[in-house]
């Protein structure tokens, strides 16, 4: 009985040293190659929600005598879609060959980290399995005002200032602000690529035509990667009327009769009762209807004007119909060149209109009938009592 | 003798004062007051004239123009009529020759004289008339004497205050010239037809004249 179990236990040593040398001897037969991922880069760095970007993985053959036949090569993924097809039949990679695999993602509604993984199937060689993290943040850049004067006035130039900065991870591109206000110059301003937690200013020329409160609408354009973004700014900004701007007033404001037919010539001062100065400033005649600048006065120059100053000026006009208001033009600019204008009206009183004869005034016929009457009464008296 | 029966009764008045002695001091003053009424007139009529042509002129000069030539149009309006008087009186006497009219020349020129009194009310209308008119006209500014004339034209053959002047000038001449001819019937001893015809001739060539200027005729 014991020399059977001994003899039972021998049996069941050699079948297993046996088992265990076939089992060696078929791993020396069929070694397995080796392939790794190198390195990868994603494109943008950090891509924003519903961002396509780009990863683009190297695959190395780490076999220094052998090559490797890639059969498949794919990206997959739960959360971000994959926008390129896998792969297939990629052909050898040579022993210490490198091979470059570029794949299409883009970014899903959440922010986070995500990742895809790399499946590599290769023939005769380990699969390859990687993950690659690829994050996701929708942080858009900032932009407000930076500079602003104290006081908007009404047709002067005012010098605004944005400041936009950058507190995404990444580098953005293409960065410019666009605005379609025509008061506002440039149009647009380009600033180019923005790094991460950095921020520049752009610089606006705002000339308002009219008072109250405007809102500038701004809108910052930027890139990341191939990505357009846009963000905007209104800017509400309280436009008033000049406190220290040249204040021009008529006086002294004479209207004559020329002799063209309906001609009047309008003389008068124009002062200067603002606490600037008026530059280069002309009268003219307003457009109206039945209104017409005449020679030789259609326009007068009185040029500079210093504050608490007057000049005199003549206009000539023609009138026809019942006009009894005259607009009057004056154009001046401020020491920017920016142009004003501004209209007065002055009242005209028609002139006697010439009258025939036949058209004597009744209470005239009536005098000189009594007249007549009386005279020619006192001749016959005369002679009765002769 | 009432001043005013020259007007009701000349031919009375005229007889009468035939018996006085020669004396011009009244008729000279008559005479005169229509030459200062006429004057005034004048004066007015250069003053809106010079006004037209403020633009041509220094404001110095303008004011220099405007007291000068005023003055010289009342002086000379005033000699004209006392030279006027004479001319009346000259041209009356001349024409009453043919008549054989016998008197002396001063009192032909003193009864005359009587005959301004109508006148001078009929220059006295007129005076208020351009006053009137000179006190609302706006006279355009004018630079050319061309244009002046044309204005002043304009004036008048359209305006009713030169259209009624001188038809009230006509009728009060009428008048005088009524007075004139029992004048000139007592001064030269004339019949009062040939008295007639002596006033009648040159008065209708001045009412000729007046309505030629009137420009009835054009």
């Amino acid at each position: 009985m014991r020399s059977r179990t001994l003899a039972l236990l021998l049996v069941l040593s050699l079948s297993l040293v046996l088992l265990a040398g076939t089992a060696s001897a078929q791993e020396t037969a069929e070694p397995k190659s080796s392939i790794m991922v190198s390195s990868y880069h994603v494109s943008p760095e950090v891509l924003m929600q519903k961002d396509i970007g780009t990863i683009t993985v190297t695959v190395k053959n780490m076999e220094l005598l052998e090559s490797v036949k890639i059969k498949e090569a794919s990206l997959i993924d739960r959360d971000l879609k994959v926008l390129s097809k896998p792969y297939v039949n990629i052909g050898s990679l040579g022993p210490g060959e490198s091979l470059t695999l570029s794949f299409t993602i883009q970014a899903g509604f959440e922010d986070g980290i995500f990742y895809p993984k790399l499946l590599v199937d290769a023939e005769a060689a380990e699969n390859v399995r990687y993950q690659i993290p690829v994050k996701v943040e929708s942080t858009s850049l900032a932009m407000g005002l930076h500079a602003l004067p104290e006081e908007i006035v009404k047709d002067d130039r005012a010098h605004l200032e944005l400041l936009v900065g950058n507190s995404r991870p990444n580098t953005v591109t293409g960065v410019k602000i666009v605005t379609a206000d025509e008061q506002v110059i440039p149009s647009e301003v380009f600033l180019g690529a923005l790094p991460s937690d950095e921020s520049t200013v752009a610089e606006f020329e705002y000339t308002p035509q009219s008072t109250g409160t405007q809102t500038i609408h701004f809108v910052l354009e930027f890139r990341n990667g191939d990505n357009r973004h846009v963000t905007t700014l209104d800017v509400p900004l309280t436009v008033t009327e000049s406190k220290k701007s040249a204040e021009l007033i008529l006086t002294g404001i004479e209207v004559e009769p020329l002799l063209e037919p309906s001609g009047y010539k309008i003389t008068g001062d124009i002062n200067n009762a603002g606490l600037e100065e008026a530059r280069s400033v002309v009268m003219k005649v307003g457009e109206a209807a039945g209104i017409a600048a005449i020679d030789p006065y259609k326009t007068y120059f009185v040029g500079l004007l210093d504050p608490d100053d007057f000049s005199s000026f003549e206009l000539d006009i023609a009138v026809e119909g019942d006009v009894t208001t005259v607009p009057l033009l004056i154009e001046y600019k401020d020491e920017d060149g920016n142009l004003f204008s501004q209209v007065e009206y002055v009242s005209i009183e028609h002139r006697e209109q010439a009258q025939n004869p036949d058209e004597l005034p009744l209470p005239l016929i009536g005098a000189l009938v009594v007249i007549a009457v009386f005279v020619v009464g006192m001749i016959v008296y005369s002679w009765k009592k002769r | 003798m009432n001043l005013l029966e020259v007007l009701t009764n000349p031919n009375a008045f005229f007889a009468a004062k035939l018996q006085d002695a020669m004396s011009l001091r009244v008729p000279a003053l008559l005479v005169l007051i229509s030459g200062l009424i006429s004057g005034s007139a004048a004066y007015m009529i250069t003053g809106i004239t010079l006004e037209m042509l403020q633009g041509t002129l220094p404001p110095e000069a303008q004011s220099i123009a405007a007291t000068v030539g005023g003055v010289s149009a009342f002086v000379g309006a005033v000699l004209f009529s006392l030279l006027l008087w004479v001319i009346y009186t000259a041209v009356f006497f001349g024409i009453s020759a043919l008549f054989k009219g016998e008197g002396d020349f001063k009192r032909t020129l003193e009864f005359v004289g009587y005959g301004y009194i109508p006148i001078i009310i009929g220059g006295i209308i007129s005076a208020i008339l351009i006053y009137n008119f000179v006190a609302t006209a706006q006279p355009p500014h004018v630079t050319d004497p061309a244009a002046l004339a044309e204005v002043i034209a304009q004036w008048i053959t359209s305006n009713p205050t030169f259209q009624l002047a001188p038809v009230i000038g006509i009728l009060f001449m009428l008048w005088a010239a009524n007075i004139w001819i029992f004048g000139l019937k007592h001064a030269r001893n004339l019949s009062t037809k040939h008295a007639a015809i002596t006033v009648g001739i040159p008065i209708a060539v001045y009412i000729l004249y007046s309505v030629w200027q009137l420009g009835v005729l054009w």
